[in-house]
């Protein structure tokens, strides 16, 4: 239960086994192996040891796994095969996979294939866009019939060229022709950046002509190696586009005919980052000439699965407890139920390895706020039956599965407090029956109606809370005791007890008269009591005058204690939010009346409201029960800081090899 | 004639009507502000990195609940004047009015305030998911800090308006 036992691992071998172990390290996968960079800087280690590894090889088979990426990524964007909404690991055999791997050279041969089309199809593009290119500068000039490599006569200049857009076409026409009758200038076509011009002119007109055009902003424009009028050249290049259309597409054709190979190239990616891991994993080993050392951590479960490994390969090893007080790699493991919650821990930090696991405290809180905060039947319903069918179809694995998990069963919890408080889509069956039947109809609660008695409920979430940062403070306590500080854990929490239960009698009854005035008697003592001890030894790590502020600002931190239980109203207020928000949606489709169009209006109040509702305040209990945790329960006790358990196993990305041993 | 003219617009139903009003207007202003500082955030992550779309969405959502929250008081005021509802609108008098009126300033003020600036700290959880993706937890988490109070404020506007008797 909650942070897993680790064990202290260390061996030495021969050299001549190192590849057969690690193989089967890995497939056992319960072994976290330590980076050698400290014994390195350690002369004793040093003059002894290097360190092992092979860059190369890790960078060759790095190479190999990028391009059967690149070929998986190929096939996939080409491919027909629908992209799953959610990418998950097949599970597979391992007789399966070694029998697929056979093919090897085959397999490999595809991958080359499908990157050789791939480049293909590239050169394919670049080539399509240039002619693109070349097709738009052309397009303008499509009614120019001249051929383009026509650049004048004898004694006639013929040139084409393009003003700014803002240049008066004209009045430039005009002055042309006022300087010399013989020239003519055309306008070929215009578009929001610059007009298209032809010039005709006389060889010996055409410096005096570039000076009056120049004025206009006018570039002449040539077109290189091109021969024939712009149209001729404009058919040629869409025949070109076609053309290459048409290679494309058999190109990406070929490419679908690769998409039966997908799995196996799935399965040699998968190979090869095991190979990858086996040949990195060395850079954490030590080597003499013919031995090797590594060190680590094994699952303290799983001791007796490795220590066959060694002893199958003739190794010497050790495995030993942590000394006290030392921090091991954190693991998080929980009865099915709770390992849900799991996901919620990690998204707030590990751990602390020497501390406790705050999931199975928190998970039945967790899932009962979420609920409270969301409170409708149909709402909750439909939380567990969308998670629940993915969780069923999909073979989703590791934080993912936790998450949907979770919400399957905050979507449960969602329904009780649905059926507690009466809200099934908020009022929408008392809205439909009014609206359309004229009939009164209300769900009764099976607890109470939030909107009618809040007060009940606010006070109902803070005795809920109470109960949570009691718990978080009893954590607190348990910590201190098993690091061996049992006063600590009197003072720290044991007299808070006495203090706040005391001042809930005491003002309870005082205030509120709900309790006899017995109890009440003793809640005023229960505070005093508390309140002195707390006093007197708040500042006990303190020095001097310390001893005294430091226990009367230790008694002020009952105002946090104030603040954290107030922190629970959200709970009602959100429950209140979803419920109201929901009655909106149903009123505003009420709005209509009855009939055909108001059955019509009221269905679309109902999807969109109802869909956006669920969304918002989905996401908002989920945000706020992490909140109450992460906050208020967490800041009693928790201690993080732990790092992950990163065992050495197959971390492939497209199957998982099902073995029988595990 | 003047106190006539007065008495037709400072009537209790005007002045409850005045304190939806203001509900929907404080809540709504802090979640347009809010959700619009969080939408520039984000939009400058997306340009680096579009698959972070959904993240950031989820955290530009965050700071539009007070606008909810508006809503939500603005609703139960128009259900109890009855300008919603079968009931058809009731004649308040000027002291009901005017509770109504101040049981909705917290939620006006504070979805205000606390929109805005729960905008601002998600957009700065954006920019924290641009570059950790994987503490998308920790950068909502900030944004329900600010939260807290907009919610604090609703439950007081609740609260207040549902004691209000009529």
């Amino acid at each position: 239960m909650a942070i897993v036992r680790m064990k202290k691992l260390a061996a030495i071998g021969h050299e001549s086994v190192k590849h057969d172990l690690m193989a089967e390290l890995m497939r056992l996968g319960v072994v976290e192996l330590n980076a050698q960079d400290e014994k390195l800087t350690d002369e004793e280690w040093s003059s002894l040891v290097s360190r092992d590894g092979n860059e190369v090889a890790v960078s060759r088979l790095d190479g190999e796994i990028s391009k059967a990426d690149l070929a998986l990524e190929t096939i996939e964007r080409y491919g027909t095969a629908k992209k799953p909404l959610i990418r998950t690991r097949r599970a597979v055999a391992a007789a399966e996979f070694d029998e697929a791997l056979k093919k090897k050279s085959q397999i490999v041969t595809s991958v080359d294939e499908v990157i050789a089309l791939n480049n293909e199809l590239n050169e394919l593009r670049s080539a399509e866009n240039r002619v693109q290119t070349n097709k738009l500068s052309l397009m303008p000039w499509s009614g120019y019939d001249v051929p383009l490599e026509m650049q004048g006569t004898r004694f006639a200049e013929v040139m084409i060229g393009v003003v700014p857009s803002v240049a008066e076409v004209d009045k430039l026409k005009a002055e042309v022709s006022e300087k010399s009758a013989e020239s003519v200038v055309d306008l070929i076509g215009s578009d929001a950046e610059q007009h298209y011009l032809s010039i005709l002119c006389m060889k010996k007109d055409t410096e005096e002509i570039m000076d009056l055009l120049k004025q206009y902003g006018f570039n002449r424009v040539t077109f290189k190696g091109v021969e024939g009028t712009a149209s001729e050249n404009i058919a040629k290049c869409d025949k070109e586009l076609s053309e290459i259309a048409e290679k494309r597409a058999a190109v990406e054709e070929k490419i679908r005919n690769a998409e039966s190979e997908k799995g196996n190239i799935e399965f040699f990616h998968d190979s090869l980052i095991i190979e990858r891991d086996q040949e990195k994993v060395k850079a954490r080993m030590l080597t003499t000439k013919r031995a090797f050392y590594v060190d680590g951590w094994v699952i303290a479960q799983k001791e007796e699965l490795v220590k066959k490994a060694f002893e199958k390969y003739e190794c010497y090893y050790e495995i030993t407890e942590p000394e006290k007080g030392e921090e091991t790699p954190v693991l998080l493991h929980n009865a099915a139920v709770l390992s849900p919650y799991e996901a919620i821990t990690r998204l707030y930090a590990l751990p602390d390895s020497r501390t406790v696991d705050a999931t199975p405290f928190f998970g039945f809180f967790y899932m009962m706020f979420f609920g409270m905060m969301l409170a409708d039947i149909a709402y909750g319903a439909m939380i567990s039956i969308a998670t629940f069918v993915i969780l069923k179809s999909f073979r989703l694995e590791g934080m993912m599965k936790q998450m949907f998990q979770m919400f399957c069963w905050c979507g449960l919890a969602t329904m009780f407090w649905g059926a507690m408080f009466g809200g099934f889509f908020g009022d929408l069956l008392t809205v439909i029956a009014d609206t359309f039947f004229g009939v009164e109809f209300t769900i009764t609660p099976l607890w109470i109606n939030p909107l009618e008695e809040p007060m009940t409920l606010l006070i109902f979430c803070f005795i809920l809370g109470a109960i949570h940062l009691a718990l978080g403070m009893g954590l607190n306590a348990y910590l201190s005791i098993k690091d061996g500080r049992p006063f600590d854990a009197f003072c720290d929490v044991g007299l808070w007890y006495i203090f706040l239960a005391g001042l809930v009698l005491w003002l309870g009854g005082l205030i509120g008269g709900i309790f006899s005035a017995g109890i009440t008697q003793i809640g005023l003592y229960m505070t005093v009591i508390g309140a002195v001890g707390i006093i007197l030894t708040g500042g006990r790590h303190k020095k001097g005058i310390g001893k005294i502020t430091g226990g009367l600002g230790s008694l002020y931190g009952v105002t946090s204690y104030l603040s954290d239980v107030l922190s629970y109203s959200r709970l009602l207020a959100l429950g209140l939010a979803s419920a109201v928000i929901a009655s909106v949606v149903n009123t505003m489709g009420s709005l209509a009346g009855g009939g055909i169009l108001g059955v019509f209006v009221m269905a679309i109040a109902f999807v969109i409201g109802h869909s956006y509702n669920i969304a918002i305040n989905a996401l908002g209990s989920f945000v706020h029960s992490c909140r109450l945790q992460y906050v208020e329960f967490f800041g009693k006790f928790y201690e993080s800081g732990g790092e992950a358990f990163d065992p050495f196993n197959e971390k492939t990305k497209y199957v998982q090899i099902l073995r029988e041993d595990n | 004639m003047s106190i006539e003219v007065a008495n037709l617009v400072f009537n209790g139903t005007f002045l409850a009507l005045l304190g939806a009003a203001a509900a929907a207007f404080g809540g709504g202003l802090g979640s347009s502000l809010g959700v619009g500082v969080a939408g520039e955030a984000a939009a400058g992550v997306i340009a680096e990195d579009p698959k972070k779309f959904g993240q950031t969405l989820v955290l530009q959502a965050l700071p539009g609940t007070q606008g909810i929250y508006g809503l939500l008081i603005a609703f139960i005021i128009m259900l109890k004047v009855g300008i919603l509802g079968g009931a058809g609108i009731a004649e308040l008098t000027i002291p009901q009015g005017l509770y109504i009126l101040a049981a909705s300033l917290p939620i006006c003020v504070v979805g205000a305030v606390s929109g805005l600036s729960q905008g601002r700290t998600a957009a700065a959880g954006i920019m924290m998911i641009a570059k950790r993706p994987e503490e998308i937890a920790k950068a909502m988490v900030y944004p329900a800090m600010v939260e807290t109070y907009a919610v604090l404020a609703l439950l007081i506007s609740f609260l207040m308006v549902n004691g209000v008797a009529i």
